[in-house]
């Protein structure tokens, strides 16, 4: 499978001051991609970069195989793209802003615009300076994919929508990949990530410091491991078991986190005792999430 | 329901030709200025009507009062003869204020279409369809060039209809020479701005610049009329080529200096702004 999206060692400084460092990725088509970190962490630095509105300071990235500065045009062809903040001369309205960009495009017809307005119960004919964050953000929507790009670049694409709306967009985005479009999204909202994602790259101080399967990130880190004895068990001895941390004991009832590597001998070991519940969980991926960071933070 | 592509719809493979995009953006950059005419055509082409109309009745007492003034100052404010209406309406309109508020208003339409936008985030949308930056500089220049022509021609028209219905003998000819003039004048402005622009992110620096710009070369032009070691300097002013086009004629090279300048700075503008960025 091609890569859509390909960066080498992209970084970007501003004079003095830290961009992104080194971030090498590759997005594949027909995946849907997660990028995410905290706010300034570089996720917009690097969209911004990909998009050639921000020049690199070295490295390079290349889009549909083509070089994201010399190329840039025939790549902006090809893709739609939800900045973080959508904004818009006020007084236009959403219809208005819609054929702007057509015209731009080079396109005679405004494309999905009806149906993507039906679908997100957006209101094209008010001036975005008279809509609320939210109805703001339906158009920049509509605006990204109205032309039905092979490339979505959304920087934090559900910001200010209600569930309702969210939910719809959750559905654009599967429909969108059924046809095969590649999406690389931006998003604080961790469970949107774990919903949607194939993959996701994790972004700390510029630097990318993960990028996995959501299902592998998941499954393979760590479990919650509930456990209840039969009877007072002594705690050094779960202490001392190899790839458990966090560990909580109230009463014959234990709780920890293993190590997925560790799993077996946990068990193992914990066969050696009656038990009388046992309980496996996988953790969100806010905490892996949370999980990277405190290890990053660690190592700095 | 699903969103079906449409074949026909579909972002084409390479980018539409520039000039199909620069279209859209004269479009709809002469929509977004399409008050400007009566906003700023109005009152000044008012004020230019209310000069002529006066001019009758203060000819006399003018043309007295202009004998006693030092030959110097005459100069400098293009005041040598006011024995006619044209050489009223220059020195009342056209040698400091008309001149002065189009060129600003040249330096505005450049720095809100280009900084400011980028200042407000608009530009994120706009930069990331297939638009090369040179044409959206492009765009924003011929746009002002129209707009500027379409105050001029209003402010124009009312001066005209004030002199017809005072029954005032208004060379049209010179009239249409000092609007001319005037347009070039701008032109050559909007062209400082898109070079400030083409460097500067932000709306009030790019004004800033190209208003303190167009004040210093008009100071520079009357004092060097004024004092010898300045005269020298003369050239370095844009004033100096717009000259007194509504007494003297439009001077044909520099009227073609002032829009070649600005045409060539507005293309180093544009040529800087492909090499920054675009913080948004």
């Amino acid at each position: 499978m091609d890569a859509v999206i390909q960066t080498d060692k992209l970084t970007k400084r501003y004079g003095g001051a830290r961009g992104i460092d080194d971030v090498s990725l590759s997005v594949l088509r027909g995946e849907v991609f997660g990028f995410l970190g905290p706010n300034g962490a570089g996720k917009t630095t690097t969209i911004r970069t990909l998009l050639d509105l921000l020049h690199p300071t070295s490295g390079q990235a290349r889009l549909f195989g083509l070089d994201s500065r010399r190329d840039s045009l025939a790549i902006r062809a090809r893709l739609g793209n939800l900045p973080g903040e959508f904004a818009f001369e006020p007084r236009r309205t959403g219809r208005e802003i819609v054929a702007f960009l057509a015209a731009l495009r080079g396109l005679r017809s405004l494309g999905r615009t009806s149906e993507l307005a039906e679908r997100f119960s957006a209101d094209l004919d008010r001036p975005v300076g008279h809509l609320s964050r939210g109805n703001r953000q339906k158009i920049g929507l509509i605006q990204a994919l109205f032309h039905a790009p092979e490339l979505l670049i959304l920087d934090e694409p559900t910001g200010g929508l209600d569930p309702l709306m969210q939910e719809e967009f959750h559905k654009i985005v599967a429909e969108e990949r059924e046809r095969g479009v590649t999406v690389f999204l931006s998003s604080h909202d961790l469970d949107e990530v774990e919903r949607l994602c194939d993959r996701v790259a994790i972004i700390r101080d510029g630097r990318l410091i993960a990028v996995e399967h959501v299902d592998d990130l998941t499954r393979r880190r760590y479990r919650h491991v509930t456990v209840e004895f039969a009877d007072a068990v002594d705690v050094s001895e779960l202490r001392g078991l190899p790839g458990v941390r966090d560990l909580q004991v109230d009463g014959r009832r234990a709780r920890f986190g293993v190590a997925a590597g560790a799993l077996d001998a946990v068990i193992k070991a914990l066969a050696r005792h009656e038990i009388v519940d046992l309980e496996l969980a996988h953790p969100s991926l806010e905490e892996i999430f949370m999980t990277y960071y405190a290890r990053e933070e660690h190592h700095a | 329901m699903s969103v079906a592509p449409a074949a026909s719809t579909q972002a084409p493979a390479v980018a539409p030709p520039a000039r199909a995009a620069l279209r859209a953006l004269v479009r709809r950059g002469l929509l977004d200025n399409r008050r400007a005419p009566l906003v700023w055509g109005g009152p000044l082409g008012a004020m230019s009507a209310f000069v002529v109309a006066l001019y009758p009745s203060i000819s006399d007492s003018l043309s007295q009062a202009v004998k006693g003034y030092p030959a110097g100052l005459k100069d400098a404010f293009g005041i040598t003869d006011l024995g006619t209406v044209e050489a009223y309406l220059n020195a009342e309109m056209f040698s400091l204020f008309l001149p002065l508020a189009v060129a600003y208003f040249a330096i505005r339409c450049v720095a809100a279409s280009i900084a400011g936008a980028e200042e407000h985030g608009y530009l994120d949308t706009v930069l990331v369809t297939p638009v090369a930056r040179r044409t959206l500089v492009a765009g924003v220049f011929a746009t002002t060039a129209i707009a500027v022509a379409a105050v001029l021609v209003v402010a124009g028209l009312l001066t005209a209809a004030g002199a017809a219905l005072t029954g005032q003998a208004l060379a049209f000819g010179r009239l249409v020479a000092a609007l001319a003039g005037v347009w070039g004048l701008a032109l050559f402005f909007a062209g400082c701005a898109t070079l400030a622009a083409g460097v500067l992110h932000r709306a009030a620096p790019v004004l800033g610049a190209g208003a303190g710009l167009l004040g210093g070369m008009y100071l520079l032009d009357v004092v060097g009329k004024l004092a010898d070691p300045v005269q020298e300097l003369r050239w370095l002013s844009a004033f100096r080529y717009y000259g007194t086009p509504l007494t003297a004629g439009l001077d044909g090279a520099g009227f073609a200096a002032l829009v070649l300048a600005g045409a060539l700075l507005a293309a180093a503008g544009a040529a800087l702004y492909e090499r920054r960025d675009i913080t948004g």
